[in-house]
């Protein structure tokens, strides 16, 4: 309503001034509501996404394996020129591993292109790696066309996204009143205990309050007491010269089994992550690695899946905690070539810029001794540069190059959060221990960003990503050079550029012929091919040669940032094709014709 | 993990009317894989109470992979019971490994019925087979022309160069097998052996030797790559695709550990059979005819690479045994192969793990060499006569074990080197080339005139392994009445076995589940002591361990309780409470 004057002096509007006098009379108490058309037709955008959404989706929270896979399928209905959907292959209880593929589909050959293969949630408590690759596939089709650097990675680049690698493990972490380390694991019993029985004594909810904390009771030879300043939930060590209050007696549970011991064998009890055929140890080992490489479901469908795209040059999987872009190997003493350590620290390096508070680090040397791991393999036995990413640290909530105090956090739970994420200490019978008190943080603390700061996490990390994408191999056969030597004789010389960072084929795809040798091949109708050989230094015009089959010269690699140059020296005349069949490079033609 | 559903396999009535009519006798000569259905269809249908045959996997080319289980009684006391596990035609040039199990399970099968010691075995442990991992490859042998060849069908760019099996084999001298070729090549690096001029030995320039010959399979340059069937069809050695010491990137290792269907499913199968104690593989990997070597433990978090010093007696005790039931005097090489079955079983999963070949050109010649009989030559002794013996120096002994093998066939099996046969050849126009070499097969297989002899020392030596699993016996109940409804309870448990329990390997690897005793009482009975009681390792020939017990048991008259060892068995006790003045 508006007292504005009008300036028509059409009956209608002096209808309506009388009526709008008279309802201001009427409704002096009522007030005036807001409401109208939909938020978005009045929303603009902030930089990083555009504000018209073709799929809507608040990034501000979780999503089990049945709303992940409902935001994959509404992006693939909205975007099907530029996704594909499938499953790779079903979890131990069944659930689909989805794969949505994002690349413009009308834009060269989509099996062609260099391939980059993102995973995550392989630990299934470990969410928010799920929810930054769906936003990956999300951001990638909303930007396309939008703004041209996602447009050249999504023509240039083919991208396999899968979010969730074990969705058992994820649906039984959100889904149940749980800690925040359990689902882990895969779904399968395991006996952990050792006593013949498979997961017989979980973490149990006593007081079901739909988590599970901690548990203590009052012991005069206890070592903890209440934190003075947050005694609701926090604890600290006595000194040791001072009397206790408390002890700890571990998750909240009962000795489900009656064997003396409390929740000493839950859920599963194995480590997806330590499935991988490189560096694969057994259990006594490297505890969680099962009975031998890849006899998961979840680890041998996607080992399956990456074996069968031989073109996947670059991978990333992501987890949680930690803030770290971690790079092989697992293991001191494991293969890493020199020149693939180089490209994957300068990436890194970028990475740490993009992830402020995130390390570069190498996963023997500064973390853990890891055998059997995922990014191992990749690089190792599939020679893809390959990160693993751990998503979210606790240096972020105060933006501090160093990790924050317990009462810093605390005091982040109290002023920051209002209190969201702790459960105060509360009484509780417990049938061994008798009185004990409950309480502690919930699982979403610690490993999980608070709301308002996962869409960063989920933007920063998928940006690494993409930037790590763009390192890989984008061939262009820049010139094809034509000298007559005599009647129907020529020597060809072929320019292939390589105009990423990334060569064709990493030093550990050379050494171990991972993936087969680049091809550079020449066709046609009046053309027979006499000799061909790698230009060795193009001034000097030294030319090694191949000692058979010239018409397909095999080369080791073409070098990233670099020109290779080929020789053909060829008998004929006409209209003939170059092609260049690079596994990880892609597959290219060029046409050109002999005078 | 589950194994796949079991499948009972029933032939057409009147096929088995002809089976039951044709008993398969002796073997005499090699299975191909009908036959070998035959011989299992056999004991299928004849003792049904006795053999289970159920299909393990399908390979490639679709040819069923079988495991057999002997034993008699309920699959679930089956599934308890200490068991055998040997496996055969893991490598695709085993044919005889197929036969000397087949054959082995024949005569057990029939003296069963013989025998009272065949009946107690049977029925105390239990017997699983897999007569052949690999049809694909030992089909070989039957197949036009015969190709020696280990690996199984799947497709591999052995010569990586983009291009898969596209140069393989070909029969140059139409005589029906792949032998080898040499031909004349200054780039060669051959010369044939001065004492045996069939034979070929890498020229030394250090003694003025120019070389001759250039040594190649049989057959042209199907690529043109200047490289002689360096990449024909197949494949994978399934004996090589084990994690332990895996080969990453040979051509034979396939793509990534246990990646067949064919090995993955023999890995599950011992996955869910823990009740299996020893395992035999037969293949090119020996650590019977030489004691393998041996070192410290293993740490948690440090793998292992050499067997355990304090499991090693057992490896050497048995080896003793072998090389005696073989007849074998001096201890031949030991041979070590980068992701084996074996090795798996035991240095992953802690089992007694052996693995031998059953017969070979090397054990050939050993066993026809007399015996030094009272020489009191233990193979295994590093101070025997023989050992100390030290070689003569200065003499030429390159060659010499090929010339000695070369001289048994002469004698047994000449056809087992095919003579020299000079052919015109394409891709070397104008040089002098010759088909010919060792006949496929030959050297690791017997002739078939031997081959039930070789059958029978293994089936010896196969039931004498059965014989050394652990066993547990209840050996002593002691109940002694404190007071009231209190007792004092001993129940003391042995192993009349020979294997422990356990092996050291098996407890630091914690593959093997500890033995437990449970006794069949409430908790709140327990004034000292437990419900459930793990035991310790109990090593074998009358090894003990005991557990005991305070109980207060008002109003109850027995209690039963259930020892269950992993390896060794399980087996059901009850302790009678004897009221005040009862005896």
């Amino acid at each position: 309503m508006t007292t504005a004057p009008f300036t028509s002096s059409s009956s209608r509007y002096t209808i309506r001034l009388v009526l709008s006098w008279l309802s201001l009379a009427t409704a002096a108490s009522a007030g005036e509501q807001p409401g109208g058309p939909s938020p978005t037709v009045h929303a603009y955008p902030a930089l990083g996404i555009g504000a018209e959404r073709k799929v809507e989706v608040a990034w501000n929270r979780f999503y089990d394996h049945a709303g992940l896979s409902d935001i994959l399928a509404r992006l693939h209905a909205a975007f099907p020129d530029l996704t594909k959907l499938y499953s790779i292959g079903k979890s131990t209880e069944g659930r689909n591993l989805w794969c949505i593929e994002v690349t413009a589909r009308r834009v060269g050959k989509p099996d062609r292109k260099p391939g980059m293969y993102v995973d995550g949630n392989i630990h299934g408590n470990e969410v928010q790696a799920g929810e930054v690759v769906a936003y990956a596939a999300w951001y990638l089709c909303h930007q396309y066309g939008r703004l041209d650097r996602v447009t050249a990675l999504v023509d240039d680049y083919v991208f396999y996204l899968v979010p969730m690698v074990n969705p058992d493990g994820r649906d039984f972490w959100l889904a149940t009143s749980t800690g925040a380390m359990s689902g882990r694991t895969g779904s399968v019993p395991i006996d952990n205990d050792r006593d013949g029985v498979a997961d017989e004594d979980d973490c149990d909810d006593l007081d079901g309050d739909g988590t599970v904390t901690m548990m203590r009771i009052k012991d005069p030879q206890g070592r903890y007491k209440e934190h003075p300043d947050y005694p609701q939930y926090l604890m600290v060590r006595a000194r040791p010269d001072e009397p206790g209050e408390y002890t700890l007696l571990g998750w909240e549970g009962i000795d489900n089994d009656g064997d003396g011991r409390v929740n000493e064998d839950g859920r599963g009890g194995y480590d997806l992550n330590r499935n991988w055929a490189w560096d694969w140890q057994p259990a006594y080992v490297q505890y969680g690695a099962m009975d031998y490489p890849f006899s998961q479901p979840e680890t041998r469908a996607v080992a399956r899946f990456v074996l069968a795209h031989p073109n996947i040059a670059a991978a990333q999987c992501y987890h949680n905690a930690g803030g770290m872009i971690l790079r092989g190997p697992g293991r001191e003493g494991g293969e890493m070539k020199g020149s693939d350590n180089r490209l994957l620290q300068m990436i890194a390096d970028r990475g740490e810029k993009i992830l402020p508070y995130y390390r570069s680090m190498i996963c023997w040397q500064d973390l853990y001794t890891t055998w059997g791991d995922e990014d191992s393999w990749l690089y190792g036995m599939r020679g893809a540069l390959a990160y693993t990413c751990e998503m979210w640290t606790s240096r972020n909530l105060y933006k501090t190059d160093h990790h924050p105090s317990d009462e810093q956090e605390a005091e982040f739970i109290r002023d920051v959060l209002l209190g969201d994420g702790v459960v105060a200490w509360h009484e509780y019978e417990h049938p061994t221990y008798g009185r004990i008190e409950i309480g502690g943080t919930r699982k979403e603390w610690g490993r999980l960003p608070p709301s308002f700061l996962l869409e960063e996490e989920l933007h920063r990390n998928m940006a690494f990503a993409l930037y790590h994408a763009s390192m890989m191999p984008l061939l262009r056969i820049a010139d094809i050079a034509v000298e007559p030597l005599a009647d129907r004789l020529f020597r060809i010389w072929v320019t292939i550029e390589n105009r990423g960072p990334m060569p064709t084929r990493t030093g550990q795809d050379i050494d171990h012929h991972i993936s087969p040798p680049d091809l550079v091949s020449i066709r046609g109708a009046d053309l027979k091919v006499l000799s061909s050989g790698l230009v060795t230094d193009r001034f000097f015009k030294r030319v090694r040669a191949a000692e058979s089959r010239p018409q397909r010269l095999e080369l080791d690699t073409i070098d990233g940032m670099d020109a290779t140059r080929v020789q053909f020296i060829v008998e004929g005349g006409g209209p003939f094709t170059v092609t260049v069949d690079s596994a990880k490079g892609g597959l290219l033609h060029k046409d050109s014709a002999l005078p | 993990m589950k194994l796949a559903p079991c499948r009972t396999w029933r032939w057409p009535v009147l096929f088995v009317v002809f089976l039951i009519a044709a008993v398969p006798a002796n073997a005499v000569d090699y299975y191909s894989h009908a036959t070998m259905a035959e011989h299992l269809a056999w004991l299928a249908e004849n003792e049904p109470n006795l053999v289970h045959v159920r299909e393990l996997a399908m390979s490639r080319e679709k040819r069923k992979v079988w495991v057999v289980e002997v034993g008699a009684g309920a699959e679930a006391d089956r599934n308890t019971r200490p068991a055998l596990l040997v496996v055969a035609g893991i490598e695709g040039n085993d044919l005889v490994g197929p036969v000397t199990t087949l054959s082995w399970i024949e005569g057990l099968v029939k003296k069963y019925h013989e025998s009272s010691a065949t009946v107690d075995l049977l029925n105390a442990t239990t017997i699983y087979a897999v007569p052949c991992l690999n049809p694909d490859a030992t089909e070989q042998f039957f197949a036009e022309p015969r190709i020696e060849r280990c690996v199984n069908g799947a497709p591999n760019d052995e010569d990586h160069d983009g291009l898969l099996d596209e140069d393989g084999y070909e029969d140059l001298n139409g005589d029906g097998l792949i032998t080898m070729m040499r031909v004349e090549d200054k780039e060669g690096q051959y010369i044939a052996d001065p004492n045996e001029p069939r034979l070929l030995l890498q020229a030394d320039p250090l003694k003025g030797e120019i070389p001759v010959w250039r040594l190649l399979p049989e057959g042209i340059d199907n690529d043109g790559d200047k490289r002689w069937n360096e990449d024909g069809p197949g494949g994978v050695n399934f004996n090589r695709n084990f994690p332990f010491g895996y080969g990453y990137f040979a051509p034979d290792a396939g793509i990534h550990q246990v990646s067949e269907d064919e090995t993955r499913a023999l890995a599950d199968l011992v996955v869910a059979r823990p009740n299996i104690g020893i395992v035999l593989t037969y293949g090119a990997a020996d650590n019977l005819r030489k004691t393998p070597k041996s070192g410290p433990p293993a740490g948690r978090s440090k793998p292992m690479e050499a067997v355990s010093e304090k499991d090693i007696a057992y490896y050497e005790a048995l080896g003793k045994v072998y090389c005696t039931k073989l007849g074998l005097s001096k201890e031949l090489e030991g041979v070590s192969k980068p992701g084996t079955f074996s090795d798996w079983m035991y240095f992953d999963r802690g089992l007694l793990s052996l693995a031998v070949r059953p017969w070979d050109a090397a054990f050939a010649v050993e066993s026809s060499k007399p015996r030094k009989a009272d020489e009191g030559n233990n193979p295994h002794d590093v101070n025997s006569p023989d050992a100390r013996k030290k070689p003569a120096k200065d003499k030429d002994k390159r060659g010499q074990d090929e010339r000695e093998q070369l001289k048994w066939f002469d004698e047994h099996a000449p056809d087992a080197f095919v003579a020299w046969q000079v052919i015109e050849h394409a891709d070397f126009p104008g040089r002098r080339v010759e088909v010919g070499g060792w006949r496929p097969f030959a050297r690791t297989n017997p002739p078939p005139a031997i081959l039930d002899e070789v059958a029978e020392k293994h089936g010896e030596f196969l039931t004498d392994l059965v014989g050394r699993l652990p066993r547990l016996q209840v050996a002593k109940i002691e109940c002694r009445l404190l007071a009231d409804s209190i007792y004092e309870i001993e129940i003391l448990v042995t192993n009349t076995g020979f294997l422990p329990t356990v092996l050291a390997h098996g407890e630091m690897s914690q593959e093997v589940l500890p033995t437990r005793l449970t006794l069949e009482l409430d908790p709140q009975c327990f004034l000292a002591g437990e419900r459930i009681t793990r035991l310790p390792a109990i090593s074998g020939s009358g090894g003990t361990a005991k557990a005991r017990y305070t109980v207060r048991a008002t109003g109850i008259d027995l209690i039963r309780f259930e020892v269950t060892s992993a390896l060794a068995g399980r087996m059901q006790g009850t302790i009678e409470l004897l009221k005040e003045g009862e005896k």
